[in-house]
């Protein structure tokens, strides 16, 4: 058999299993307000679509969302690149920052929920702040990798051909370091989701992951299942078209891989 | 099916090349001083101590903004089990402490356990790949807060709740990082290992592992850390116990103060045990080698 279709299928057939497991789980559990099967979430989700209240109220969720996520993902770019660039070039910012950018890096995110709650309350700044603080970091410290890994050679030649630090910076190190950059982003959109997410779910009142968080507290765990479907839906959406965006980015890097068998 | 995660998850290794450097982690870049470092940090330390006091006085109400004093204060009266009147139901620190870590390491073993050979096979075989790697690109892109409450109201508010969520945080970035370590590992080993008629068992022990260690470290440090935010995140969201959920109350009781000493309290633990490992692997791969960019 092709090993294609072999692994498609076997493929299909994983799916198929979580869906037998997850329907058996809640048939065992048989509380379907709180446990509620691929049945009932599939139903659920066809009334997003279809019931015009049920789905007036999640484009308004999905849109606060979407929103924080944009902004907070924004200004860790805006913040994250250039606090990236200095660290990888420059000695002294290096001392002075590494240590807290990793300290930061290593505080778990969640850790910033209560501390915005007192600050800011419970509103959309303090969800996009949050998305900031958790994606900011992983941003800068993969745009500070890729510069303070250029190549040496690259720049001496540059340097040998008179280009004065403006020039080294735009046209060696950055493009140099674009695929680091690109991982960077990613990896901080993903952040940022999530950051937007776990803000909303402890605040319970915000955006999809409030609407989550409250539609499972009231009981009505088939559409909280089917609104975390739509949220899946959404990041891997958004995921992809950055992924897209970096390959034709960094189109020109190739790489070896072992083959495989 | 398209990989939706960046090819590496830190430190830039995103590609092949870039890997072998970033692996092994950074050790004194440029021959800086341990002393130029030691007053580097006093420096910075004395900055965010002062920017945090100015804020502090700013807002002039310590119900939303506590100095450093006071904090440091609640920190130590935590970490003697003294808690204020107000939240008298909460835990004790060390019981906190305790319940959390252990949290933290079922949740990272499990996910070693079961993510380490998941990783490899999907490494090695493309067919093992075409199953995981659909699977792990759709899994990781989903907030997995998200699963929060399926879980919460599916087996209930408990330990083996916190340990699953810690472990769905942590699983994942290690499978990539160790499919990944696999994949792009030197083709020139693996054919020499061909070349001599390596089995299989030998093959994958005596040369994928040892070539692929570096990633696959580098993968069980950033799930440490996400098996850390896991366990905040599941103690402080559901069942309110463990240092999450005694940061919860703290905040819940406007007992500001002692909610900062218990934000402290994690990060430092967070910050802690991430550097374990990156002291491991500084002294597991000195052997490799690397070219860097001198820096003005």
């Amino acid at each position: 058999m092709d090993r294609k279709l072999q692994s498609n299928l076997i493929l299909a057939a994983t799916v198929v299993l979580f869906i037998l497991t997850w329907w058996y789980a809640a048939a065992v559990k048989n509380q379907t307000q709180l446990f509620a099967g691929p049945i009932q979430t599939a139903q659920a989700f066809a009334q997003v679509f279809t019931n015009p209240t049920i789905s007036s109220q999640v484009v308004t969720a999905l849109q606060v969302t979407l929103v924080s996520v944009f902004y907070g993902f924004a200004l860790a770019i805006v913040v994250g690149i250039p606090i990236g660039f200095l660290m990888g070039r420059y000695v002294v910012a290096d001392l002075l920052l590494d240590p807290w950018v990793n300290a930061w890096y290593s505080i778990p995110a969640v850790a910033f929920v209560p501390l915005m709650m007192n600050w800011t309350g419970l509103t959309s700044t303090s969800t996009v702040l949050i998305a900031f603080l958790i994606s900011v970091f992983s941003i800068i410290i993969s745009v500070y990798g890729g510069v303070k890994n250029t190549s040496s050679s690259l720049v001496e030649t540059a340097r040998a051909y008179n280009a004065s630090e403006g020039q080294v910076m735009t046209k060696v190190i950055f493009p140099a370091s674009l695929p680091n950059i690109m991982v960077g982003l990613r990896l901080g959109l993903i952040r940022a989701i999530e950051g937007v997410i776990i803000a909303e779910m402890f605040f319970a009142a915000l955006g999809l992951g409030g609407m989550i968080d409250f539609s499972a507290d009231h009981l009505d765990s088939a559409l909280s299942d089917a609104l975390i479907v739509v949220l899946a839906i959404v990041s891997i959406a958004l995921s992809l078209a950055l992924k897209l965006l970096s390959n034709k980015a960094i189109a020109w890097k190739e790489s070896e891989s072992i083959h495989r068998l | 099916m398209v990989l939706l995660i960046p090819k590496s998850l830190e430190e830039g290794e995103g590609l092949p090349e870039a890997e072998a450097e970033t692996a092994t982690g950074i050790e004194n870049p440029s021959g800086i001083s341990f002393q130029k470092k030691l007053i580097a940090f006093i420096v910075s330390f004395s900055v965010f101590l002062l920017l945090w006091q100015l804020v502090a006085n700013e807002s002039g109400n310590s119900l939303i903004v506590a100095g450093p004093l006071p904090v440091f204060q609640s920190l130590v009266n935590l970490l003697q089990n003294h808690i204020p009147l107000i939240a008298r139901g909460a835990e004790t620190a060390d019981s906190a402490i305790l319940e959390t870590l252990e949290v933290i390491v079922l949740g990272f073993a499990l996910s070693v356990v079961v993510g380490i050979p998941i990783g490899i096979a999907a490494g090695l075989y493309r067919s093992v790949e075409g199953v995981v790697e659909p699977w792990v690109s759709v899994v990781y892109s989903i907030p997995i807060v998200a699963l929060v409450p399926v879980i919460y109201y599916g087996i209930g508010a408990s330990f083996t709740a916190d340990v699953l969520i810690a472990f769905l945080f942590s699983v994942f970035t290690i499978i990539i990082n160790t499919q990944n370590g696999v994949r792009y590992m030197s083709n020139s080993l693996a054919e020499v290992g061909r070349t001599y008629g390596a089995t299989s068992w030998q093959f994958i022990t005596k040369i994928v592992v040892p070539a692929s260690t570096p990633d696959m470290v580098t993968g069980m440090r950033i799930a440490v850390g996400r098996a850390i935010l896991g366990a905040v995140l599941a103690e402080a969201l559901i069942g309110e116990t463990g240092l999450g959920g005694l940061m919860m109350i703290f905040q819940a009781t406007f007992s500001t103060s002692y909610m900062m000493a218990a934000v402290v309290l994690i990060a430092i633990m967070g910050i802690l045990v991430l550097q374990v490992p990156k002291i491991l692997e500084h002294r597991l791969f000195k052997w490799k080698e690397t070219e860097r960019l001198a820096r003005m």
